[in-house]
């Protein structure tokens, strides 16, 4: 069964003159214990769609969808005490930039015993206190923190990013989810510690069969831990495959480009050539181009493209383009 | 292919701290290194946060004073004060374009403030090679008038490489200035570098953590920890044969990503 089954999902923002579609018609499913990352570049729309499944939008976005299934429940027809019941004990979500999203006031052991789920706790008040303080080291330990006392006493500003970021790891698994949003998890961090957390990240999947959407700006980042990719670009679906089909057989002209356009995916380039990019740059919100949206800076685009493309599913492979580039891999 | 343009020899930096007056601590940034780079060419230096990599780039634009050393310029000795030397030839791009140009002011006089501190053109000079240098770094004339938050981030970073051009620098710094842009802007970015470098014969000396970038846009490179240059050498020779184990742990730590596909 499908855990998440989005289609045609549309988020948009109402102006004084016309509304304008933040991000239009996007497709997502995913299946129990699948990665999946979601790719695109800054204003792809990318974090609002995490946003719109775990519900915490802004008044002010207007969601829309044909289809928006949590394991096969319509969570569009539920009323929001109902949805926000399923969410909050199905989904966790983590965030860029741990240090800002940690309150810097409270120490760490605090705000994970704050975390932890009131069902799993038994007894009388002062047995629960007990068992709150050892579920909160237990976390800890899960995300592979092995000196709690130290960690449990300290404050956010006094661990590095990546100890931060397994916290919020922490935190997210209080009522073990089903289903982790890693928002942009290592955005800013070194290299070395990127690793760590994708590593436990991916262990996690393994262990808990824990599925995980992992968002990310960058496609060669997020790569070696996938099983599928979804691509988009400026709010609308581009591609979606598994990772060896959009990685090595991109359908897409832009995804065929982001691929190209990383030094180190493509080793073959010599040294100080030029790379293969785009002209152009990514639209604001307020002048997007009507039809498909990479349009203007699309190498093969042509007079049909001012319409939105359709979705084409060659095997499992989704794009949306008119003109795909599937017979150059024959 | 040329003479060596800047020479840095047994440069390094130590803090002290002010809070002890006996026994005074003294934390070292920067062990004594020594380089050079020909024109044309890109040095990349690649370490970990405190590995004292922005602190080579602070002593070489003089926004720090070093502790020992020298660095020549043309085989000219740049003294630690005269900034008027150092502005015409060493400059530098920062990692947040957003936040480095002065929200209030237009482009045209961001980029005019450098020209009047530093030549003695008159204003319709002046005017005249702004409009230049916007369009070398692929952005019009018209923009001059705009004030920087009407530009996208891609557009906000070609900004920042028209001001470090303008005054026709030697070397040119950039302190992880491709980290944050999108990776399709960040190949404009690199080819635009490029391109620049092959017409001006700049040198760059390149800040970052990304691998793949040092490797397609460097000659040579320097591996930094802790203040201590583990290895220093050709950037094709060092990614293939890594000799120190810090070296191989960051590279492994970039590489496997991409291993098994």
């Amino acid at each position: 069964m499908n855990l998440i089954d989005i289609r045609n999902l549309s988020i948009k923002l109402q102006t004084s003159t016309k509304p304008i579609f933040a991000v239009d018609r996007v497709n997502l499913t995913m299946k129990e214990g699948e990665v999946r990352g979601l790719v695109g570049e800054s204003g792809s729309g990318k974090s609002l769609l995490a946003q719109a499944i775990v519900g915490v939008l802004d008044e002010k976005w207007q969601v829309d969808a044909d289809r928006f299934h949590w394991r096969g429940n319509d969570l569009m027809r539920l009323s929001a005490e109902e949805r926000k019941a399923i969410i909050s004990k199905d989904v966790a979500m983590i965030f860029q930039e741990p240090m800002a999203c940690l309150d810097p006031t409270t120490t760490i052991g605090e705000q994970l015993e704050e975390a932890v789920d009131v069902e799993q706790l038994t007894g009388y008040f002062w047995q629960k206190r007990q068992q709150r303080k050892l579920a909160a080291i237990n976390l800890l330990h899960k995300v592979g923190i092995k000196q709690h006392e130290v960690c449990v006493k300290s404050f956010p500003h006094q661990l590095t990013d990546a100890l931060c970021q397994r916290v919020m790891i922490a935190m997210a698994l209080a009522r073990r989810p089903m289903l982790l949003i890693a928002d942009e998890p290592t955005a800013a961090m070194e290299s070395t510690n990127q690793g760590q957390i994708f590593r436990l990240l991916a262990s996690l999947n393994q262990l808990k069969n824990m599925s995980i959407l992992l968002i990310s700006h960058d496609l060669e980042n997020v790569t070696h831990w996938t099983n599928t990719i979804t691509v988009m670009y400026s709010g609308q679906f581009v591609e979606a495959g598994t990772t060896e089909q959009i990685f090595n057989q991109p359908y897409h002209p832009y995804t065929r480009a982001l691929v190209d356009s990383s030094p180190k995916a493509s080793r073959m380039i010599p040294n100080k050539s030029r790379l293969m990019t785009l002209p152009g740059s990514i639209p604001t919100l307020q002048h997007l181009p009507i039809g498909c949206r990479l349009g203007p800076r699309c190498p093969r685009a042509q007079q049909k493209c001012v319409h939105a493309p359709k979705i084409k599913n060659f095997h499992s492979h989704q794009v949306s383009c008119h003109f795909p580039l599937k017979d150059n891999y024959s | 292919m040329s003479d060596v343009l800047l020479q840095v020899s047994n440069l390094s930096k130590t803090y002290k701290d002010k809070n002890y007056w006996f026994n005074r601590k003294c934390i070292t940034a920067l062990e004594p290194l020594s380089f050079d780079i020909m024109a044309h060419k890109t040095l990349a230096i690649v370490g970990e946060t405190g590995s004292g990599k922005s602190t080579i780039a602070k002593l070489l634009v003089g926004a720090e004073l070093p502790s020992t050393g020298h660095i020549r310029l043309n085989g000219q000795s740049l003294e630690p004060g005269n900034f008027k030397q150092r502005c015409q030839h060493v400059r530098m791009i920062f990692q947040d374009s957003g936040t480095t140009l002065n929200p209030s002011l237009t482009i045209e006089q961001l980029l005019d403030e450098p020209l009047q501190l530093n030549t003695k053109l008159n204003e319709t000079k002046r005017h005249q090679l702004i409009r230049e240098t916007l369009q070398k770094v692929g952005l019009l004339a018209e923009h001059m008038s705009f004030y920087p938050h009407m530009f996208s981030g891609g557009q906000k970073q070609r900004i920042s490489l028209a001001r470090a051009i303008i005054l026709k620098p030697q070397v040119i710094i950039l302190d992880e200035a491709l980290a944050s842009l999108d990776p399709s802007l960040r190949s404009q970015m690199i080819n635009l570098l490029l391109d620049l470098q092959q017409q001006m014969g700049l040198a760059f000396i390149l800040i970052s953590h990304n691998l793949g970038i040092v490797r397609h846009f460097s000659d040579e490179m320097m591996v930094l920890s802790k203040g201590e240059v583990l290895e220093f050498g050709k950037t094709t020779d060092i990614l293939q044969k890594p000799k120190h184990k810090y070296t191989k742990r960051l590279i492994m730590s970039q590489r496997f990503q991409l291993l098994h596909r």
